[in-house]
């Protein structure tokens, strides 16, 4: 009875860690090819930024991130002022994010397992190897087995939230127009310019 | 003894007078509610003071000190204010019943004093001894005092709330840096200086991201200070594991 037990229980435990191991697979492939191909890799800023992107857009539901973030805005916002914002926010967000992975020092990454979300999403725990440890959950949606990365939460602040607020913020001084959003996300990645890792 | 709490009593004084109007719409209502930040006309001119700060007077101090103090002196500076901070958490873990931080602060305490040379060096680091940073409106939280209160942005101090405030208050009396220099203010006042510098310099870096990718500024440092803070008053309180409280409202039928 009792090996029994231990039996049903051993498959219970290892098909849970089978069916969550892709979605740690699948944050480590993104983790691992920014790493490799982006931060560590010889090439020009222009081509780190392309190849940064198209693992970014990948990986990430930016289209679901940017109907979130704009809240009840997106609701209020005509098609061709949803379709101009997301643009705008799929391309400043790229390039802020891409300055960010620069600050990274070769610490490494270590994945401590997966969590239930509701409905079809999930969680990615995760550490950066630092002293103290600097958190990073991946929350994840699944669809048909595949998955997409719908919010990063580092150290408990999760990127989709301080979006959304800050934008509520700045559409609230600006009558709700999420046309002067766009515009000024657009007018900021234009004239961006990516910070200076070599002085520190 | 340390004397910044004296900075943000008067801070705290400064908020009696503006706040900000309620608003009567559903939506905005909500995102009022949400931000926690009713004296937040008054917040945003204090925060207007900071930046102002960071751009004509710390910026520049910090540009110079970076050109003559090579990476690894100052690092040596931040540890050796850090290793100061280690008898006040000590004495935060106490109070909040965390053996473990307890034992990591006295240990770093001790080996880094001993051994880094006064704290210059972060030998308690190489021997793996974790970083403990138990404060005092961390334990105010343990001690029940669970919602902050509204948000404050603190003149040179940056972000915080009621608690926290009083927490950085109680924290100052702890250190032992007034202590060791007893009764010579000026000292105190010239060390506390260099150490709210130095640990500026240190986040400048990250503070300049923020302002240069942000559409509002002071929203972005809003919410992130307040998620950040929740998730340590969470992890003083030993809740782990806890689930973002927010749900992705969009169609759930839509393609990746």
């Amino acid at each position: 009875m009792k090996k029994l037990l231990t039996f049903i229980i051993s498959i219970l435990i290892s098909t849970t860690v089978y069916a969550t191991v892709p979605a740690i697979t699948f944050v480590n492939d993104l983790t691992d090819d920014i790493i490799q191909n982006v931060l560590e890799s010889n090439k020009s800023q222009d081509e780190k930024l392309i190849t940064f992107r198209t693992a970014f857009e990948k990986a990430l539901d930016l289209k679901s991130i940017g109907q979130f973030v704009l809240g009840v805005y997106w609701r209020q916002a005509s098609e061709t002022d949803r379709e101009a914002f997301l643009k705008a926010f799929i391309d400043y967000t790229t390039k802020t994010w891409a300055d960010r992975f620069n600050m990274y020092n070769g610490q490494k990454i270590i994945f401590l397992g997966t969590r239930n979300a509701e409905r079809n999403q999930l969680y990615v725990d995760s550490q950066i190897q630092n002293n103290p440890p600097v958190e990073v959950i991946w929350r994840l949606r699944q669809k048909n087995g595949d998955f997409r990365i719908i919010d990063i939460i580092v150290e408990g602040v999760s990127m989709a939230m301080s979006y959304r607020n800050e934008y509520s913020a700045f559409l609230q001084a600006h009558a709700g127009k999420v046309s002067a959003l766009t515009k000024e996300l657009e007018e900021k990645s234009a004239s961006f310019q990516f910070s200076d890792t070599t002085q520190n | 003894m340390r004397r910044y709490h004296f900075v943000f009593l008067i801070g705290i004084l400064f908020c009696l007078g503006a706040c900000a109007t309620k608003p009567t719409d559903p939506l905005a209502l909500q995102q009022y509610e949400a931000n926690n930040d009713p004296l937040e006309p008054l917040n945003r001119q204090i925060f207007a003071f900071n930046m102002a700060a960071d751009e004509y007077v710390l910026t520049p101090i910090a540009k110079g000190y970076r050109f003559v103090m090579p990476e690894p002196l100052r690092q040596g500076v931040l540890n050796f204010f850090a290793n100061l901070e280690q008898p006040v958490y000590f004495a935060n873990a106490t109070l909040q019943a965390e053996g473990k931080d307890m034992s990591a602060a006295f240990q770093r305490f001790m080996v880094n004093t001993f051994w880094g040379m006064f704290g210059l060096f972060d030998v308690a680091s190489d021997m793996e001894i974790h970083k403990p940073d138990n404060d005092f409106g961390q334990t105010l939280a343990v001690w029940g005092w669970h919602s902050p209160g509204p948000f404050l942005v603190l003149p040179f101090l940056g972000p915080s709330n009621p608690r926290d405030a009083i927490g950085l208050g109680v924290d100052s009396f702890v250190s032992p840096l007034g202590y060791a220099l007893d009764e010579k203010f000026w000292l105190v006042y010239a060390v506390t200086g260099v150490e709210m510098f130095a640990k500026y310099e240190d986040a400048m870096d990250f503070l300049h991201n923020m302002m240069k990718t942000s559409t509002d500024t002071y929203a972005m440092m809003r919410t992130m200070s307040q998620q950040n803070r929740q998730k340590k008053i969470d992890e003083s309180l030993g809740i782990k594991d806890e689930k973002p409280s927010y749900d992705f409202d969009f169609p759930e039928d839509e393609d990746f």
